[in-house]
């Protein structure tokens, strides 16, 4: 089996230790039964295994993480908050601090819960999205997460604020590692958006595994947002994935700015007709930094549409991957698809592997793909300069230029300006570009 | 005053002399066309006055109101009021026109030791602008220069030097690609730009442009050395007789003052 074999830390054991919690139900003990027994068999992917063959879990491997907290942490929101006003829950370390979290008074129809108190109807949920087939980290976050934010929305319910979850790593316990798993449930007509950020202290050098599974039924909208900012000694692994009914629409937009390696794989089932994805991808990557964002959408039936955007900014020694899958089944006529990728290098010592790919089975559809990689152009710095821009200054404005198109798909305006915000500091001596 | 000095001025691109010994002399308040064919070195001169890339100096100077402009970077020169009008104004995607009239304004205010314009001052002060080149405000929001058209792009540059005041401005082949109403609009700006503290060098294969913006001197350029200086009856000899005669002509003696 082509997988990695050297794992410094114990993660079966840490199963069935005392420091994971194990819920009373029954299909959460039968899923992490048989998660168990694949992580057992299977482990974490080597780089011969396809989906893997560009990021190296070698390190990872090496690593010692540690699963109990050695003092209970603590973190500032205030500075992590993207909307001022929103339903939100926060995770520190692991476990849910209701103090910082804002979940007491929700609306009619909305249902915000850490994990571990709605089990029963969330463990309906569990495992319907994503699958523990091939060697990865499914299958140790399936056997391993005991947190997470349950959100259900009844039908014909808008909400008026977004949801927010906070989740940070304190630092206070090195090498913390986090199992998170999330599920988001949108009943018929229904709309909500879910905003989505990991921090974490600049010590914490640990780890956050999180799966979002989300279930949207007819004609359910969600806007979604996740902003990766952790540090940058951490490693970062997640999968977002939803199953899209009739007219359905999920609006991703994933971010990475953090963590030393941080990897996605996001994955859309259309399932129903007129049902569209939106993918927004930015990554911003520097340093040893290593980013590998895998897509996938299944346009199923016919009628349904995606537009896909990956945008990168990698610097110095970085390392990016782009793997968009879109694939087209037989009987997917009419669907549009639309997929990009595209790279600005800032440094000769960087790399970039981008791979989009389409596989078609239906005739009658539109799609297109294409991937770009490209440097700051030399007339548009001239330019800049000759009016009186530094040189700094105007690379950090054209790199900011080269991203904004992301930024600005981003439907609510409070939290377009704070993402904004955020992403200048992370520029190449980043100014204000306001 | 003397705005500008350029003292046998030799530029190389690649290994190849392109500038071959260019002596010019341009006082506050003057407008200089610099004309010739293609291959001159017109763009050359332009590109070494501003400060891109690529050329080497291999002899002479450049002396900006008394300072040696060479050793300078392309945004110290715009700070101290060295604007270029481009012949090819790049579009820059994701930036907006208002955004980069506020960074140049406040980048030059700075050099001078001003206070930023405030929100307020600054759109007073741009509109009064816009109003010169007969532009729409719309196009502030607007990518720089994206999607625009020719004589949208040429205004634009027009726009920017009247924002930025410059002390000397270099007009690379501004009339290229207008059509004659875009052209009148654009020579209109520049005229209204024109003043005893503020030079032009106008650098143009056609003397069209000059009919619009009527020059104190004319010269010409071939082969990296001005051949001929006059006033702005030479662009009409030239206009009639082409440059075919520019290469036969005599090494120039002197400089108009």
């Amino acid at each position: 089996m082509k997988v990695l074999t050297d794992i410094h830390t114990d993660f079966s054991a840490v199963a069935n230790s005392r420091d994971i919690m194990v819920a009373d139900n029954a299909r959460w003990k039968t899923l992490r039964e048989q998660a168990q027994h694949q992580f057992a068999r299977m482990g974490l992917p080597g780089r011969k295994e396809e989906d893997w063959k560009y990021t190296s879990l070698w390190q990872f491997g090496q690593e010692q993480f540690v699963h109990q907290v050695s003092q209970p942490g603590y973190a500032d929101i205030h500075e992590l908050k993207l909307v001022e006003d929103a339903y939100r829950l926060v995770i520190v370390d692991g476990r849910v601090d209701l103090t910082a979290s804002s979940i007491d008074r929700l609306p009619d129809g909305l249902t915000v819960t850490p994990l571990s108190q709605s089990i029963d109807r969330a463990s309906e949920f569990l495992n319907q999205q994503i699958s523990m087939e091939k060697p990865g980290f499914n299958a140790m976050n399936t056997m391993l997460m005991n947190e997470g934010v349950f959100i259900e929305v009844a039908e014909n319910t808008k909400i008026d604020k977004p949801i927010e979850l906070i989740v940070v790593n304190s630092g206070h316990t090195q090498h913390y590692a986090m199992h998170l798993r999330h599920v988001i449930v949108l009943g018929k007509d229904s709309q909500a958006t879910f905003i989505e950020t990991y921090a974490g202290n600049d010590k914490a050098n640990g780890m956050t595994d999180v799966v979002t599974e989300i279930t949207l039924a007819e004609n359910a909208e969600l806007f979604h947002y996740k902003l990766q900012r952790e540090s940058l000694g951490h490693y970062h692994v997640a999968t977002m994935a939803a199953s899209q009914a009739t007219d359905s629409k999920w609006h991703n937009t994933n971010i990475s700015l953090g963590a030393k390696l941080a990897r996605n794989d996001v994955h859309s089932q259309l399932l129903g007709e007129q049902s569209h994805v939106t993918m927004n991808g930015l990554y911003l990557v520097t340093g040893e930094q290593h980013v590998d964002n895998h897509t996938r959408i299944d346009h199923s039936v016919p009628n349904t549409t995606s537009e896909e955007v990956y945008k990168g900014v990698l610097d110095e020694q970085s390392h990016a991957v782009f793997n968009g899958k879109v694939i087209v089944h037989k009987d997917a006529q009419k669907t549009d698809a639309n997929q990009s990728n595209r790279n600005l290098l800032l440094s000769r010592g960087c790399e970039i592997d981008t791979k989009p790919e389409m596989e078609i089975y239906a005739d009658d559809v539109k799609c297109g793909h294409g991937s770009a990689v490209g440097q700051i152009n030399e007339d548009q710095l001239f330019f800049l300069r000759s009016r009186g821009l530094d040189e700094v200054s105007a690379r950090s404005l054209l790199t900011f230029a080269f991203a904004v198109d992301v930024i600005e798909r981003i439907a609510n305006q409070e939290l377009k300006q704070s993402i904004t915000q955020v992403i200048e500091k992370r520029l190449p001596k980043g100014g204000n570009h306001e | 005053m003397k705005m500008l000095e350029i003292k046998n001025l030799h530029a190389s691109i690649e290994g190849k002399e392109i500038l071959r010994g260019i002596n010019l002399t341009v006082n506050a308040g003057e407008v200089h066309a610099i004309m010739g064919p293609n291959g001159a070195g017109k763009s050359t001169l332009s590109n070494v006055l501003t400060g891109r890339e690529g050329y080497e100096i291999t002899q002479g100077e450049v002396i900006y109101k008394g300072q040696n402009l060479l050793e300078l970077e392309p945004e110290e020169r715009a700070r101290r009021g060295v604007f270029l009008a481009f012949q090819y104004p790049v579009e820059i995607p994701g930036v907006s026109n208002i955004y980069l009239l506020k960074a140049a304004l406040n980048a030059i205010r700075k050099h001078q030791g001003l206070e930023e314009l405030d929100a307020i001052d600054f759109l007073t002060l741009v509109r009064s602008k816009m109003a010169l080149v007969k532009m729409d405000e719309q196009f502030l929001h607007r990518s720089v220069n994206e999607g625009f058209s020719g004589g949208e792009k040429k205004r634009n540059e027009i726009l920017q030097m009247a924002l930025l005041e410059p002390q000397l401005a270099i007009m690379d082949e501004t009339d290229s690609g207008l059509d004659i109403d875009a052209l009148k609009t654009v020579s209109e700006g520049v005229n209204a730009l024109r003043s005893p503290e503020r030079s032009f060098v106008m650098i143009t294969h056609y003397q069209r442009l000059l009919d619009y913006i009527v020059p104190d001197f004319v010269h010409v350029l071939s082969e990296g050395r001005i051949v001929k200086s006059g006033d702005k009856e030479l662009a009409k000899e030239l206009e009639k007789s082409g440059y075919s005669w520019v290469h036969d002509a005599p090494e120039p003696e002197g400089q108009p003052a």
